[in-house]
């Protein structure tokens, strides 16, 4: 298994009046080069699971394996690494940076490794040019369609070559099309060899035939089959 | 005299740093009894988090420690001219039954803090938190020290009256005197030229193989560089003194941190305590050396070790027998 883990639980506000489980002793597998889909409603606990899967949050108790490589007891500056190296982050605002070019947008996640800017600039182009984004490099965010902002925030969750795409609700703010485009795109990168994981309540994508595996939540637990 | 600012700043620093041990103390105890990194549970994880915000706590707090072990030499040393017969810190320590007491659990507690620094630094490189327990011992061990330093330090400074006459080190550190410093002033010059340079010797011999081959020999370092640290303070005491002050009676450690001396104490006891520390951080690491994780980051740190502990002895020879060539004293028949 590339994802595992083990009786997670999150809480926020312990001990507090306003304590709130968001997780409650999730116990899932996630294989290598596969979709799979967290399905649930909102505050089912889909993003919060995802941003521990993705180093972003740390579990109140439990543990993530990742290729069996315990994860959730790395100090900081390791998981920095991880977060950087094996994941890219594809969020329901998309969250790019207005007043910078696409082309700058991309290449923002690569600037703490420390690559010269021409080899970052080279490779940012050509992952622009990919998504037929090429003459819309020098332009500003926020001059981009939704559907272009959308293939911005994929290519700049490739910039690091992750093997881990996490997309947080991506299909949110499109339309039925771009939310089709958007999954022909993630089985596109399943076959380039890396694994996919959305948090997602639109039937677009959990219902997508790309999908391989669907894990449904509900107020904390997993409340489906896991479909894999 | 207690407002002093040099003296109010070690006081509220050691009060400062006694607080904030006490309170990493009572966390390291439950580290020591709660700490399973297998498990996955609330406890540990918790503890995990929390361990960075302590350890860095204590970072600060030995890093005010060593620093506090020159601002006290700095600060007795300056003090002399207010007490009758005190001619540098050798008086001043003597006014009362607190000061050399001070200086010694400070020198014990610089080396002891290094180590806990070096041990700190190791544990910070690894993923899998392989040194948190032995670090945590280490800190119930020292933490007893640093409070009865804190203690011993603010009696030394409250009981600082300027109406005594003290000694001058003259007397402290005379071969006709009976006591510590006139004992360790009379050793017999050639006798402790011969061990300075041989330990020397056997020191970097022992470096350079260690360096180079790795393995047991640390221990061997350890034991040499610690001894070093000795052998060099008698050293400094029984002859490079003299030629430092170009006087043949003149046995006094302290003097040599006055301008007078172009305060070249300052360098040879800070190289001293650099050489000394790596040394002891060898052997506070040698025994984790095979420890998982550490397999492949600990020979890194070891070497780095050995080359600055070897460097600083070095560096402490060489100015010790510049001295010896360049001064205008000649002990030939010593």
């Amino acid at each position: 298994m590339m994802i595992e883990s083990r009786d997670v639980k999150k809480i926020f506000n312990i001990d507090k009046p306003n304590q709130f489980i968001a997780l409650n002793g999730i116990s899932i597998s996630i294989p290598a080069n596969r979709l799979t889909v967290l399905k649930g409603p909102s505050g089912s606990g889909k993003t919060t699971l995802l941003s521990i899967i993705g180093c972003m949050a740390r579990p109140t108790s439990g543990r993530v394996l990742l290729f069996e490589r315990e994860i959730t007891s790395l100090p900081e500056r390791f998981l920095a690494d991880i977060r950087r190296k094996t994941f890219g982050f594809i969020f329901q605002q998309f969250n790019l940076i207005r007043g910078i070019t696409s082309l700058e947008n991309i290449m923002v996640p690569a600037y703490p490794g420390g690559e010269p800017i021409s080899l970052l600039k080279k490779r940012a182009m050509t992952l622009l040019e990919n998504f037929g984004l090429g003459k819309k490099a020098d332009i500003g965010i926020e001059w981009l369609s939704g559907g272009e902002s959308q293939r911005v925030a994929i290519a700049r969750a490739l910039m690091n070559d992750p093997s881990v795409i996490i997309a947080d609700e991506p299909t949110a703010h499109l339309d039925t099309g771009l939310s089709h485009e958007f999954m022909d795109t993630m089985q596109r990168l399943k076959n380039d060899g890396r694994t996919i994981i959305i948090a997602s309540h639109d039937p677009i994508v959990f219902a997508s035939e790309y999908v391989d595996g669907v894990i449904e939540m509900r107020d904390g637990v997993v409340a489906g089959p896991d479909l894999q | 005299m207690i407002l002093d600012p040099s003296i109010l700043a070690l006081m509220l620093g050691s009060i400062l740093v006694s607080l904030m041990l006490l309170y990493a103390s009572c966390f390291g105890i439950q580290i020591l009894r709660n700490w399973d990194i297998s498990s996955g549970s609330e406890l540990q994880l918790a503890l995990e988090r929390k361990t960075y915000l302590i350890s860095t706590l204590i970072s600060y707090a030995f890093g005010f420690q060593l620093l506090s072990l020159f601002l006290f030499i700095y600060t007795a040393d300056d003090l002399c001219r207010l007490f009758v017969g005190a001619m540098c810190e050798a008086g001043t320590l003597m006014v009362n039954n607190y000061g050399y007491p001070a200086l010694i659990l400070k020198i014990f507690n610089f080396i002891a803090s290094g180590a806990w620094l070096i041990l700190n630094y190791t544990d910070n490189r690894a993923q899998d938190y392989p040194l948190t327990r032995a670090k945590y011992w280490l800190l119930l061990i020292i933490a007893p020290f640093i409070l009865y330093e804190a203690i011993v330090q603010c009696m030394y400074f409250l009981e600082l009256h300027p109406n005594v006459i003290t000694s001058c080190c003259g007397a402290l550190f005379s071969t006709e005197e009976n006591g510590l410093g006139s004992g360790l002033a009379s050793f017999p010059i050639m006798p402790m030229k011969i061990i300075f340079y041989s330990a020397l010797s056997a020191l970097i011999a022992n470096g350079i193989y260690f360096y180079r081959a790795g393995g047991k020999s640390g221990y061997l370092f350890f034991f040499l560089g610690a001894g070093m640290f000795i052998v060099s303070v008698e050293a400094l005491i029984s002859f490079i003194s003299l030629y430092i002050y170009e006087l043949p009676t003149h046995h006094c450690p302290f003097c040599i941190l006055q301008g007078e001396y172009g305060h070249i104490g300052y360098l040879l006891y800070g190289l001293l305590l650099v050489g000394s520390v790596s040394a002891v951080g060898i052997g506070a690491l040698m025994p984790f050396r095979k420890k998982g994780s550490l397999e492949n980051i600990l020979p890194g740190i070891l070497r780095k070790l050995t080359l600055i502990s070897m460097i600083a002895y070095v560096i402490f020879g060489i100015i010790a027998t510049w001295q010896i060539i360049f001064s205008n004293l000649r002990l030939e028949s010593y």
